[in-house]
């Protein structure tokens, strides 16, 4: 019901994209991140995505990649709809739980940190493309946090939250910052109210000084488990399995036969993919 | 209240509401910005046949260029068959370029590329790629409207997830 009134509407505007400007929620017209404290994303895009200088910014390229810092202001989940805990798991807060930033979750002790101390401290959110009636949260992680440590959402201490804010390109608000030693996250979500579920999510690296410094980092790299599946003798369709092209398999009783070689994975199973399999 | 406006929409258009409702402006946009970047995908994966050294990403290369392109052709026929345009009207948010997509130099980083260095970059651009376009199903099939394309767009999502997991087990490889 709530669909055809929708239409019904659509149908009566004399411009469709008018229509769609008004009645539909927008996909991705907010955009944007802290860019004091820097965020992580938004130090190395500044670095240079292609040529990162700090250590801790060649890694998260090396780990995943450059497009993220192209992206540097789509650390988003479209759908989050203020359920932030529930939907992004603890470690991959940085990242929102995003492969395409998984970079960002690296636990060091050397992402590039603004020194700052306790008492008032101003924070710049540069939104690339602002979006009215917006709620900002920002948090701090607690006492005792390390940045050698998964980052959980137990770790963060609410600092202060602006309601129904109308951000520009560089907004300010001033935040109180309780007393800290050595390395710290400054975390924010945006959560857009208006037109959109679409929530933003920023680390800012901080240093209170004092900490004691970390030995370096070592990441080991975990041994690639090998899984080769062995090929199939006809069966059922079975995500990965790969077939080469002439295996047959059945699936939801009906049989198949491939004409494409590939590894079977879910959503495209053989009635979805006429590319890969046809009926026989 | 609805049946007023359906009686409008019936009075303006002058058919019936089933033929007058053509496509929901939400299922529309959804399609006008995953055609382009499913297009932009397709390109990208063309280019390991001839450039990658592994040979289950240039197979898994392969399936993701065949089955999008199904993707792009079913998509297409949705919207014309709807009579909506193929691609989104330059004064649309969707046209603003606000659209997720992939930075267009990437083909050509790509293209100058061979071997490892070329399975690396590919394996994490596209990771990139497909994690936006998990952005975009799980958006529209939160909140769009026909049920075929709502169907479609949970495919994308799941299939998407599931290739994500595969390339990263090829990162670790690589």
């Amino acid at each position: 019901m709530k669909t055809r009134n929708r239409l019904a509407l659509a149908s009566l505007t004399a411009s469709t994209a008018l229509a769609v400007a008004f009645l539909v929620p927008t996909t991705a017209s907010a955009h944007g991140t802290l860019s004091d404290p820097a965020s992580r994303v938004y130090t190395c895009k500044q670095e240079g995505p292609e040529n990162p200088k700090s250590e801790a910014c060649k890694a998260a390229v090396a780990a995943g990649g450059t497009q993220a810092f192209y992206d540097w202001n789509e650390v988003s989940l479209l759908d989050a709809g203020g359920r932030h805990r529930e939907i992004i798991p603890d470690g991959k807060l940085c990242s929102a739980g995003r492969d395409k930033y998984r970079g960002l979750d690296l636990q060091r002790a050397d992402w590039p940190a603004k020194r700052i101390s306790a008492g008032s401290l101003t924070v710049t959110y540069h939104a690339s493309a602002p979006h009215s009636n917006s709620n900002f949260e920002f948090y701090l992680t607690r006492q005792g946090w390390s940045p050698t440590q998964p980052l959980r959402w137990s770790d963060l201490v609410h600092l202060q939250t602006f309601n129904n804010q109308n951000p520009t390109t560089f907004t300010n608000w001033t935040l109180n910052i309780p007393q800290r030693t050595g390395r710290h996250i400054i975390y924010s979500i945006w959560q857009r109210v208006v037109g959109s579920a679409e929530a933003f999510y920023t680390c800012s690296d901080v240093d209170f000084g004092g900490g004691v410094t970390p030995p370096p980092t070592t990441t080991s790299n975990p041994t690639p488990t090998t899984t080769t599946t062995p090929p199939p003798v006809g069966g059922t369709w079975a995500a990965g399995t790969t077939y080469q092209t002439g295996n047959r398999v059945t699936y939801n009783g009906l049989g198949y036969e491939c004409v494409q070689a590939h590894t079977a994975i879910a959503g495209w199973e053989p009635p979805n993919t006429p590319a890969l399999w046809k009926r026989v | 209240m609805r049946i007023f406006l359906l009686l409008l929409a019936f009075v303006v258009s002058g058919c019936t509401p089933d033929t007058t409702l053509r496509g929901d402006p939400l299922d529309v946009m959804f399609l006008q910005m995953m055609i382009p970047h499913h297009e932009q995908g397709v390109a990208m994966v063309a280019l390991a046949e001839d450039r990658a050294s592994s040979a289950d990403l240039r197979m898994l290369a392969a399936a993701i260029e065949s089955t999008q392109a199904t993707e792009i052709g079913t998509m297409k026929s949705w919207l014309t068959s709807w009579g909506e345009p193929l691609t989104a009207p330059p004064d649309s948010h969707a046209g603003h370029g606000d659209m997720r997509r992939t930075n267009p130099s990437e083909i050509s980083r790509l293209q100058g590329l061979r071997g490892f260095e070329f399975d690396q970059r590919l394996l994490n651009v596209l990771i990139a790629h497909q994690d936006d376009a998990v952005q975009m199903a799980r958006w529209q099939s939160g909140s769009g409207a026909h049920q075929e394309v709502k169907s479609l767009a949970e495919r994308i999502e799941r299939s998407r997830v599931a290739q994500i997991e595969l390339m990263k087990r090829f990162l670790d490889q690589v």
